[in-house]
């Protein structure tokens, strides 16, 4: 049932965003949600991406250096630092236009995570994170031009949780017993 | 009970059970009120989508009926655009230095997987329609440099002129919203065929006859 709900879940936030889609390639991004990470530790970003039925991106490791990769760029704000981008690996398919390659694609769903690191010093608080997935598409007769979709993630800065030994803060110091 | 367990409960059925029921994993299944209402929600959420889908659906394909989703470019009849366009030799080349010329006009790129399978045709059929008049032309639509244009085509065994493309020539051409796009020119200038995506070889060379039996010039006129 929690499978069939998530499934449904996920229909339903994708489908907006198939009512948008001419009938060019798209690929869209899922709302990510705010993310709670905690000031001074790492923390995971999961962004969830479709790419329109019957179409294929290159993977972030395409099999040709004259294939575009798939990459995401970031722009994150002040004193919230973006570490490393881990991309899925792509699948080996061969289509019409090229019977004996294998190119290294991304379609349908698939998922990238960023791992965001907020210094000691920002400010608790809630951090949007701006960027770009640059990718290039192709159909079993065509390719089109790169195309760069804009996206955005949010960020719940956290304190961190108070240690132990803070239960004696109010004591001194310098006085030692 | 776990207070996590209980977490979890909570966000499944909207209810904790008491501490003594069952675990989630041996309880039986739930044939209530609650149940019902669940079917009921997820009823109403699937037909809300399927209803979502199929109104996207009817929207895309009204655009396509109103030529708002189709590629453009000059038609077949039009005039192709001149242009000036640097060839890998560093000269400039106009499409109209080829008038008199049937001009197979191929837009493609390095990173263009379909326009690969067609290159080596083209070179066979610059070789047998040659002689009769035939210009194969490649623009390349990359932003990768001309270096790395002239090694794909060497790579390739390219032996028609390939130019590097611009910007504002694609616009001329309807944009190139998908490559490889062609077009086929007769002698005079005129577009006899525009071609987007990739197509068969026997296409290719019906496109090539009729554009080399057209025009002023043609064999036979």
């Amino acid at each position: 049932m929690r499978r069939l709900a998530q499934t449904i879940l996920l229909a339903l936030l994708f489908s907006p965003l198939a009512l948008a889609q001419g009938a060019g390639p798209s690929v869209e991004m899922a709302p990510a949600g705010i993310t709670p990470v905690v000031r001074g530790k790492p923390g995971s970003v999961e962004l969830d991406f479709r790419v329109k039925q019957g179409f294929h991106i290159n993977s972030n490791h395409p099999n040709s250096p004259y294939l575009i990769p798939t990459i995401l760029k970031l722009d994150p704000p002040t004193d919230i630092a973006v570490g490393a981008v881990d991309y899925p690996a792509g699948r080996n398919l061969s289509f019409a236009f090229a019977p004996d390659e294998k190119l290294n694609v991304y379609s349908g769903d698939f998922a990238v995570r960023v791992t965001v690191h907020p210094l000691h010093t920002v400010i608790p608080g809630k951090y949007n994170v701006r960027g770009q997935l640059r990718y290039q598409a192709c159909d079993d007769r065509a390719c089109y031009p790169p195309r760069n979709l804009p996206l955005y993630f949010e960020v719940q800065v956290k304190k961190a949780a108070a240690r132990a030994h803070t239960r004696h803060s109010r004591q001194s110091p310098h006085i030692h017993n | 009970m776990s207070d996590s367990m209980h977490e979890q409960l909570k966000q499944s059925d909207g209810q904790v059970p008491p501490e003594d029921t069952q675990s989630a994993e041996t309880a039986p299944p739930a044939y209530g009120p609650h149940a019902r209402r669940n079917a009921a929600v997820i009823i109403v959420v699937v037909v809300a989508v399927a209803a979502m889908l199929i109104g996207g659906q009817y929207l895309v394909h009204r655009g396509e009926r109103s030529g708002a989703v189709t590629a453009g470019g000059p038609k077949p009849g039009a005039t192709a655009p001149d242009f000036a366009l640097q060839s890998l030799n560093g000269n400039t080349v106009h499409l109209a230095d080829f008038r008199g010329k049937a001009v197979l006009l191929n837009f493609w790129a390095t990173w263009c997987e379909p326009c690969k399978l067609e290159m080596p045709w083209f070179v066979e059929l610059e070789k047998q329609y040659g002689p009769q008049g035939l210009q194969v032309v490649g623009v390349a639509m990359d932003d990768s440099g001309k270096d790395t244009v002239a090694k794909f085509a060497k790579d390739m065994g390219v032996n028609y002129p390939v130019l590097l493309g611009k910007e504002s020539v694609g616009d001329e051409y309807g944009g190139l919203e998908y490559l490889p796009t062609s077009f086929y020119i007769d002698r005079d200038g005129k577009v006899v065929a525009r071609v987007f995506g990739l197509r068969s070889r026997s296409d290719i060379e019906d496109w090539v006859k009729e554009a080399l039996s057209h025009g002023s010039n043609a064999a036979g006129n």
